[in-house]
């Protein structure tokens, strides 16, 4: 049984053709819903496959049923409304929720689609939820007066759903705030409702974070609640090791090391990877230290995700080696 | 008073209309569209994004910058020097714009903006304004691989920019304005920034605003009051420190008040934005005050930035019939 650099993905992963234009055909009222739902179980299938086939150590059920992580909780939760048509870059439009009132919790969102993963797996499964931080500030705040409670009941809403995955039995989850990283001042903020959200779990907790907010919140950034700090390196891993040198890293959290660079159409070579991990390892025990791509896959094709995840693979396994890690 | 706009307008409205530019420019993309088509279209909807805003009330329209694919790409990608790179977030929103490399020494050869001008202004029943994002904004927001130097290259594009608002001058621009909101999240660069302001106005007789937003001006102001421009825009809804400023230092100049909420759907309501009104124009001749939301709309859906221009325009009225 392995020890030591567990391997794992950041989410989401690249929707194959079929399930995008299945996503289309819906969206114009040309598929059922339960036509369309066949299809995200097809492609969670698929993902699971991919995975087990490369060898990773905690697998995720690929994201198949969400575009955008906002909304995808905003169709679900009370007090939430999906809105206008709003540019985000050159012609590509979503439809931004809008807080409308009290936000709350209703049924389950997503557990079906976990549990159906990990049902085709005997590999932990992550469960991946969209923090209450993120949920507000990439929505329209119409329902509140004050940002802060907003904040605060959404964490509570966020805080059932996750506990609903705990009881479900997932081992992790994950709940990732990246609208904190054009707002660090209000790091106080997503800290206490992190808190809110992971209330009551059992289930080891993650975030994921881009690598130049960790640090220039470090160490405040230490207090979120959470087990691990999935992290977006951005080829900036010297400068991180060299922070944990001289400032420390608590003994009882972990890191998920991004690797390979999603954003590029390019697979690093095993050497890349191996000089990445061994980077890591100057900081952290292999126990501790978990290697990933270093964002979620969906903007990369299946087959360079495939590539990527091979490549992480390999030079794990070749790190582990040498180590005499099993 | 002036019942006006920040710059940008939602290109497409919502369900039943049909987002015809957004549907236009995938046909363009998939080849089944031409240039000459996709134009036209282009001209249509500025032409109802004109009435809109008129419908609306205000008294001073723009042309909703329809055809910009960002603030910086639309000015950029007519200079000589300049390439353009991948996706980067702009500010603290959700909106992303294509990042200008300037691999050589800038130069403008061609104007970006004069035909759209002018055919908004000939297809528009109320005046209407030239807006460019100003050189201080465009400097930081690119990535230099010639100067070397913010302070160079924002004097750069100081010098493309003044080509361009000479260029809408001689086509008949009245007023030029240049939106700077980068400057309020760099206030150490000051220095910089007053010189890219002097230069970017040189020559020209034309009116001119600066519109600065997404913040305070806490720390300049005074100062931004001797800058070379007729009329400066604040935002007093991420800016809360600015009614404290102005109340402590009287606004010398013509005063763009941004108080409607340009990135929330929460409506406000006539009677509230003019007792706003009222209070951050204390002091201030009605004529010099121009009312808009915080910065641009294309934040919102269309329906609501309509929506919140009505109320705004009522606001407006409203006002003045208390000053008068």
């Amino acid at each position: 049984m392995t020890t030591g650099l567990l391997t794992t993905t950041v989410g989401s992963f690249p929707k194959p053709p079929y399930l995008q234009k299945a996503r289309n055909a819906f969206a114009s009222g040309k598929l059922s819903r339960e036509e369309l739902s066949e299809l995200e179980q097809q492609a969670t299938r698929e993902v699971i496959a991919l995975q087990e086939e490369i060898g990773l150590d905690i697998l995720v059920d690929g994201e198949m049923a969400r575009g955008d992580m906002v909304v995808f909780f905003a169709e679900h939760f009370a007090g939430m409304e999906v809105g206008g048509l709003v540019r985000s870059y050159g012609n590509r439009y979503y439809h931004k929720p809008v807080v409308k009132g009290p936000v709350r919790w209703q049924e389950p969102i997503t557990v079906d689609l976990w549990r159906y993963a990990q049902s085709l797996t005997d590999k932990p499964v992550k469960g991946m939820l969209t923090g209450p931080y993120t949920m507000v500030e990439w929505s329209f705040l119409e329902g509140y007066d004050d940002f802060r409670q907003a904040v605060l009941e959404m964490a509570r809403a966020v805080n059932y759903e996750a506990l609903e995955l705990d009881r479900a039995g997932a081992p992790f989850i994950q709940i990732d705030e990246p609208a904190l990283s054009t707002r660090m001042e209000d790091i106080d903020l997503a800290i206490e409702a992190m808190a809110i959200a992971t209330e009551g779990l059992t289930a080891k907790t993650a975030t994921h974070i881009c690598y130049g907010d960790f640090v220039s919140a470090y160490p405040r950034f230490l207090d979120m609640p959470v087990k691990q700090f999935d992290l977006e390196m951005a080829n900036s891993s010297h400068d991180l090791v060299e922070l944990l040198k001289t400032e420390g890293f608590p003994e009882d959290k972990e890191i998920a090391w991004g690797v390979v660079d999603v954003h590029s159409h390019e697979i690093e070579s095993v050497d890349d990877v191996v000089a990445e991990i061994k980077r890591g390892l100057e900081v952290l025990p292999p126990e501790r230290l978990y290697i990933d791509p270093d964002c979620g896959l969906k903007t990369r094709t299946w087959d360079e995700s495939a590539d990527k995840l091979r490549v992480i693979m390999e030079g794990v396994r070749k790190v582990r080696a040498e180590l005499g890690i099993e | 008073m002036i019942a006006t706009v920040v710059g940008s307008y939602p290109k497409v409205p919502n369900k039943p209309r049909p987002a015809r530019l957004r549907l236009a420019i995938n046909k363009f993309d998939r080849g089944d569209m031409t240039l000459e088509e996709l134009d036209r279209v282009a001209d249509e909807v500025t032409i109802e994004v004109l009435q809109e805003q008129v419908e609306a009330g205000l008294d001073f329209v723009t042309d909703g910058q329809i055809r910009w694919e960002d603030e910086q790409t639309y000015l950029a990608r007519n200079l000589e020097g300049v390439s353009i790179n991948g996706l980067i977030r702009w500010f603290d929103t959700n909106m992303y714009y294509r990042q200008p490399v300037i691999e050589e020494p800038l130069a403008w050869t061609k104007p970006s903006t004069v035909r759209d001008y002018t055919f908004a202004t000939e297809h528009s029943s109320k005046p209407v304004k030239a807006v460019l994002t100003g050189p201080y904004t465009m400097a930081r927001l690119s990535v230099d691989r010639h100067y070397n130097s913010v302070e160079a290259l924002a004097g750069a594009f100081a010098e493309a920019l003044n080509r361009e608002a000479k260029a809408l001058q001689d086509a008949g621009a009245t007023f030029i304005q240049f939106n700077e909101p980068a400057i309020l999240q760099a206030k150490d660069d000051y220095t910089t920034f007053v010189a890219s302001c002097a230069r970017v106005v040189d020559g020209l007789s034309a009116e001119t605003g600066l519109y600065l937003y997404f913040g305070d001006v806490e720390g300049i102001y005074p100062q931004v009051l001797d800058l070379p421009f007729d009329l400066i825009g604040l935002d007093f809804v991420m800016g809360a420190k600015n009614e404290g400023l102005l109340h402590r230092t009287p606004f010398t100049k013509k005063l763009g008040l941004g108080i409607i909420d340009a990135r929330n759907t929460r409506l406000e309501q006539p009677a509230a934005i003019a007792e706003r009104i009222k209070t951050l124009g204390a002091g201030i001749d009605p004529d010099n005050i121009h009312v808009s939301p915080s910065a641009g709309l294309e934040f919102l859906p269309r329906e609501v930035a309509q929506e919140k221009l009505r109320l705004l325009a009522e606001g407006v009225r409203q006002a003045e019939g208390v000053l008068v």
